[in-house]
C-alpha cells in the first residue's frame, strides 16, 4: 500500500529506477489489491477524522467561549448555544455521534457560518480545485522546459537556473502574491485585484502558487535528467543520429519522470497550505479561506470537513499514481 | 469573538469630515464632475477588511453586521449627531413617566421589499425574537435587558414594555441592530436568513458571499428615509458592493488603482500615503464606546494600590507613543469615554499628563522602593510584576507593537510586564476568572451607558459569564450613579451623571486610555455625499458617483 507520505524532499530518489517502486510487486490478485486499498484508505480517513477532533478539543479554551465569543450573554442563551451544538455531552458521546452522523454521510452544520459544512465546502471547491489545477499545470510545464533546457547545458546556464529556483523555493508565496498583484494589477492593471471569476482572475493567484512548485520540481527534474544522460543508452541513442532534444525527450525524460510524478502528487495534497495564504491575499472565495476561519473560530465541523477532503484527495492522488507508474515506467508492469 | 471592537465611528460624525461634496474644486475629479448635480445610476464599489458569519444583525455580535445590514434595513428611530431621536419607520413616540412603557405610532405607507407591508404585529415579531433565548442572539439582547413584551394596539401602534426604565433604549432602537426584517422573511430557517435579510430599506440583496462580500441593487420603491436624511426616496446608484480585501496593503492598492471606489480601515501607516495621492478624500471616523484602553484588575493583585494605578499610567508617555505609532491618525485617549459618545466629559481632557517623577514618587509612597538586580521594582521580596493576558490578532491597528513599546516604558518605572500568550478561548477563561492583573479591551456602543458594561459591579466577569469589566471595579457609588442615569430620560441630567463616572474613574485610575478606536475611510474624489453612521459606518442611501 502506499501512504500518502513523501520522504522528505533531500531523500527524493533521484536515479532512474527510483520513485515509487513496485507499487504492484505484492501477489495475491487484483481484487486483494482494491480491497487493501480501500481498507487502508477508510483507516486513513478515520484517522484524520479523529486526530483533528482530538486536537480541536485538547486546544484550551472550551467551544462555547469561542462561539460566545467576547460578548456578555445572558446564562439562558448560553446554555441554549450549548444545548443547540451538544457540546454538553461527554467528549466520547460528541465523538461517537460525530462519527455516527458521517457514516450517514452528515458533515455537520458549520457553528460559525450557519451553513451546513457539505454546502460550505462545496460552494468553494470549485474555486480552490481550478487555482490548484491551474498552478499545478503550470509548475509542471514550466519546470519541464527549465529543465529539459538547462540539463547538461552550459555552466552559467545551469548555475543561473539553479540560482533562481533557490530563489523560487525561499520566498514565501505571501510576498510572490503582494509583489504580483502590486506590479501587474496595481501598477500596469493588467490582472483584477479581486473577482476570482473567469480566466483573468486566475492567472496571479496560479503563478503565485505556481513559483515555489515550479522551482523544487525543475531541481529535481533536472538532477534526474542530468543522471539518465549519463546511462550508456543515451550514447546509443545519440550514435543512431537522434537530434539533442529527441533524446532528452523521448529517452532521458522518461527515466527522470517517477520522481518528479511523485513529488508532484505530495504537492498537490499540500496544496491546501499555499491556497489558505493565496486565498486570502487574492480575495477568493476558496477552500482555503473557509478553513483559516474555521481554525480560528474553533468551527470543528468545517475544520474536520476539511481535514477529510484532503485526506480523500491525497488517497485520491495515491490511486492515480499508481495507475501512472507502470505507464511512465514499463519495468513495473506485470511483475506480479 | 472580539475582544476589541470598534464598530468604527463617530457620533458627532460626518459633518466635519464630509469634505468631499462642495469639494472645494480642486481637483480634477471635481472639475469633470461639473457643478456637482448628483448622477443617477452606476456602481459604487467599496473595499472592506471582513465580512460577517451572518447577516442577520440581530443574532450577530460582529462589527461588520452592521455595516452590512444598515443598506438593507430600516430602524424605528434615527440618532443624530447630538445623540438626539428623529422619525424613521415611528413617526412618534412617547415614554410614560416612570420610563417603563414606550408607546410608538409607525409610518403606514411602509412596504418591505418581499411585499409584506409594515405594521406594528411586524415589529413585535422583531423584538420578541431578538430576546428569544433561541435565537441565540450575542449582542442585541444584551442591549435590552430589561424588555418585558410589545403589546400591539392597533394596526399601527404598540408599546414597548420594560421591567425597569432603560434610558439606552432608543439609542439601541437606532442601531442596526434593531433593523427591523419582514416577518415573513423570519420564518425562515436561520441559515437562509444568514445569507439574505429582507428588510425595508433603501437597497436589496443580490448576493452576499461570507467570504467574498455583498451585492446590492437599489431599492426602486424606497420612500421612507430617516428624517435626517438628505434625500427623499430611493437612492441614486443602481448597484453597491462591499468587496472583502483583508489585506491592509491589497485595499489600498486596489484604490490607489482605482479598482475599487473607497475602502474602510485605512492602516494608520498607509494615512500619509494617502495624503499624498491626488483626487482621494479621508475619512477620521471615530468609534463612539469605550476608546482602546488599557485596564488594571483593581481587584486582585498589584493594580488594588490606586497609587500602583496611577504610576502606571502617569509613568507611561502614551501620547507620545500612540502620536509616534499612528503618524497622528488616532487620537489620544484621555478618559473611559470616546469624544464622540454622548455625555463625553471634555473636561478630563489635559486633567492628567505623563509625570515620571510623580509615578517614581507613587511606588516608593506604596512600599515598592527597592529595585532588583534586573532594575525592577521589589517590596517584600516580591517583584513589581504585571500579567498581561494578549491576544496580538485581536489587539487592532498594531496593538501588539504598542504594547512591547508600553512594556519597555514601564520597565524603566520598574514594572515587569509579563505577556501571557495562548489561544483566545484559553485567555476568555483567564479572564473571566480574574486571573490577570491588566487587560486591553475596546467596546463601542452609541450610549454612555458604555459605563455601565465597562465598570459597574454588574458588569464583572465571572467564570460562566463574560462580561465587560476587565477592571472589575466595584464601587457602589459609581454603581448608583449608573443606575440613576439609566431612570432618567433627561440628557442633560444622564449627561452630569455619566460625568461624575467619568471624574471618578479618572481620580481612581481604574483605566488607562489609550487612543480612540478610529476607522479611517478614503475613496476616490469621484465618490460624493457618504454619509456616516453614530454606529460607526459608513451610509450609502444619498451617496452617487460622479461619471
Amino acid at each position: 500500500m502506499t501512504t500518502p507520505t513523501l520522504p522528505p524532499v533531500g531523500d527524493i530518489p533521484g536515479t532512474p529506477t527510483g520513485g515509487r517502486p513496485a507499487a504492484r510487486r505484492a501477489g495475491g490478485g487484483w481484487a486483494r489489491a482494491v480491497l487493501l486499498r480501500l481498507g487502508t484508505s477508510v483507516l486513513l480517513l478515520w484517522s484524520a477524522v479523529t486526530v483533528s477532533f482530538g486536537l480541536l478539543h485538547l486546544t484550551p479554551g472550551s467551544v462555547e467561549d469561542s462561539l460566545i465569543g467576547m460578548e456578555s450573554v445572558s446564562p439562558e442563551v448560553r446554555a441554549e448555544i450549548v444545548a443547540a451544538y451538544g457540546l454538553d455531552r461527554s467528549l466520547i458521546e460528541q465523538y461517537g455521534s460525530y462519527l455516527g452522523r458521517l457514516l450517514r454521510g452528515d458533515l455537520g452544520h458549520s457553528y460559525q457560518i450557519h451553513e451546513s459544512v457539505a454546502s460550505a465546502i462545496g460552494s468553494r471547491l470549485g474555486a480552490s480545485l481550478s487555482l490548484a489545477v491551474a498552478s499545478m499545470a503550470l509548475a509542471l510545464v514550466v519546470a519541464l522546459s527549465l529543465a529539459v533546457l538547462t540539463a547538461r547545458r552550459a555552466r552559467w546556464l545551469r548555475s543561473l537556473s539553479s540560482g533562481v529556483e533557490l530563489l523560487g523555493v525561499s520566498v514565501p508565496a505571501f510576498w510572490v502574491g503582494i509583489l504580483l498583484l502590486t506590479v501587474f494589477s496595481f501598477e500596469l492593471g493588467w490582472f483584477p485585484a479581486f473577482g476570482g471569476e473567469g480566466l483573468t482572475g486566475l492567472v496571479l493567484p496560479a503563478v503565485a502558487v505556481a513559483v515555489s512548485m515550479t522551482a523544487l520540481l525543475s531541481q529535481v527534474l533536472r538532477e534526474g535528467l542530468e543522471l539518465a544522460l549519463d546511462q550508456p543508452f543515451v550514447l546509443t541513442a545519440r550514435s543512431r543520429g537522434m537530434s539533442e532534444l529527441g533524446v532528452r525527450l523521448r529517452h532521458a525524460l522518461r527515466h527522470a519522470l517517477l520522481p518528479v510524478v511523485t513529488l508532484a502528487g505530495w504537492m498537490f495534497g499540500a496544496l491546501i497550505s499555499s491556497l489558505v495564504v493565496i486565498e486570502q491575499v487574492f480575495n477568493r472565495d476558496g477552500v482555503g479561506r473557509l478553513v483559516l476561519n474555521a481554525v480560528a473560530a474553533k468551527d470543528m465541523p468545517i475544520v474536520t470537513g476539511v481535514v477529510l477532503l484532503t485526506a480523500a484527495v491525497y488517497i485520491g492522488i495515491n490511486v492515480l499514481l499508481d495507475v501512472v507508474y507502470p505507464l511512465i515506467d514499463p519495468r513495473l508492469r506485470g511483475t506480479a | 469573538m472580539r475582544l476589541h471592537r470598534s464598530r468604527g465611528v463617530p457620533l458627532l460624525v460626518a459633518v466635519s469630515l464630509l469634505v468631499l461634496s462642495g469639494c472645494g474644486g480642486d481637483g480634477p475629479a471635481s472639475e469633470a464632475a461639473g457643478s456637482g448635480e448628483p448622477v443617477t445610476g452606476g456602481t459604487l464599489v467599496y473595499a472592506v477588511n471582513s465580512a460577517p458569519e451572518t447577516l442577520d444583525p440581530h443574532v450577530s455580535t460582529q462589527d461588520a453586521a452592521g455595516l452590512y445590514a444598515r443598506p438593507v434595513l430600516d430602524s424605528l428611530v434615527v440618532m443624530d449627531e447630538e445623540g438626539e431621536f428623529h422619525p424613521w419607520l415611528a413617526t412618534s413616540w412617547d415614554i410614560s413617566e416612570d420610563g417603563t412603557v414606550y408607546r410608538f405610532t409607525l409610518r403606514e405607507d411602509v412596504t418591505f421589499s418581499d411585499g409584506t407591508p409594515l405594521d406594528a404585529e411586524a415589529v413585535r415579531a422583531n423584538l420578541d425574537r431578538i430576546v428569544a433565548p433561541e435565537t441565540m442572539s450575542a449582542m442585541a439582547a444584551s442591549f435590552v435587558e430589561p424588555y418585558a413584551a410589545t403589546t400591539v394596539t392597533g394596526p399601527h401602534t404598540f408599546d414597548i414594555e420594560l421591567s425597569e426604565p432603560h434610558a439606552p433604549l432608543l439609542a439601541a432602537l437606532s442601531s442596526a441592530y434593531f433593523g427591523i426584517q419582514s416577518p415573513r422573511s423570519l420564518e425562515r430557517g436561520t441559515e437562509e436568513i444568514a445569507r439574505e435579510i429582507i428588510g425595508s430599506g433603501p437597497y436589496v440583496i443580490e448576493e452576499f458571499s461570507p467570504s467574498t462580500g455583498i451585492t446590492y441593487q437599489r431599492n426602486e420603491d424606497y420612500a421612507w428615509q430617516p428624517a435626517t436624511a438628505g434625500l427623499e426616496g430611493a437612492p441614486y446608484l443602481e448597484r453597491l458592493e462591499f468587496r472583502v480585501m483583508a489585506e491592509d496593503s491589497v485595499r489600498f492598492g486596489a484604490l490607489t488603482s482605482r479598482q475599487v471606489d473607497a475602502i474602510g480601515n485605512l492602516p494608520p501607516s498607509g494615512v500619509r500615503q494617502a495624503e499624498s495621492v491626488d483626487g482621494l478624500w479621508l475619512t477620521e471616523l471615530q468609534a463612539p464606546g469605550g476608546p482602546y484602553a488599557y485596564f488594571p484588575n483593581t481587584e486582585e493583585g498589584v493594580f488594588t494600590d490606586r497609587r500602583v494605578r496611577q504610576a502606571f499610567r502617569d509613568g507611561i508617555d502614551f501620547r507620545a507613543l500612540v502620536e509616534q505609532l499612528f503618524f497622528g491618525a488616532f487620537a489620544p485617549a484621555w478618559g473611559p469615554l470616546s469624544p464622540t459618545t454622548p455625555g463625553y466629559d471634555a473636561s478630563l481632557e489635559e486633567a492628567w499628563g505623563h509625570d515620571p517623577e510623580g509615578a517614581a514618587a507613587l511606588l516608593d509612597e506604596a512600599g515598592w522602593h527597592q529595585r532588583d538586580g534586573e532594575g525592577y521594582r521589589v517590596r517584600d521580596g516580591q517583584r513589581l510584576t504585571v500579567v498581561w493576558p494578549f491576544v496580538s490578532s485581536g489587539a487592532g491597528e498594531l496593538g501588539d507593537v504598542l504594547a512591547v513599546q508600553v512594556q519597555a516604558e514601564a520597565a524603566e518605572l520598574g514594572f515587569e510586564v509579563v505577556f501571557d500568550t495562548g489561544t483566545q478561548g484559553e485567555l476568555v477563561e483567564k479572564y473571566n476568572r480574574g486571573d490577570y492583573d491588566l487587560m486591553d479591551v475596546s467596546w463601542a456602543r452609541n450610549d454612555p451607558d458604555a459605563l455601565r458594561n465597562l465598570f459597574a459591579t454588574s458588569s464583572i466577569p465571572t467564570p460562566d459569564h463574560f462580561a465587560h469589566n476587565a477592571a472589575r471595579v466595584s464601587d457602589p457609588q459609581v454603581d448608583e450613579w449608573l443606575d440613576q442615569a439609566l431612570a432618567t430620560t433627561d440628557p442633560r441630567e444622564r449627561a452630569a451623571l455619566y460625568g461624575e463616572v467619568q471624574q471618578r474613574l479618572t481620580e481612581e485610575a481604574a483605566v488607562f486610555p489609550v487612543h480612540v478606536s478610529t476607522n479611517v475611510v478614503a475613496g476616490h474624489d469621484h465618490v460624493r455625499d457618504v454619509r456616516w453612521d453614530p454606529q460607526g459606518y459608513p451610509l450609502f442611501h444619498e451617496a452617487w458617483v460622479a461619471s
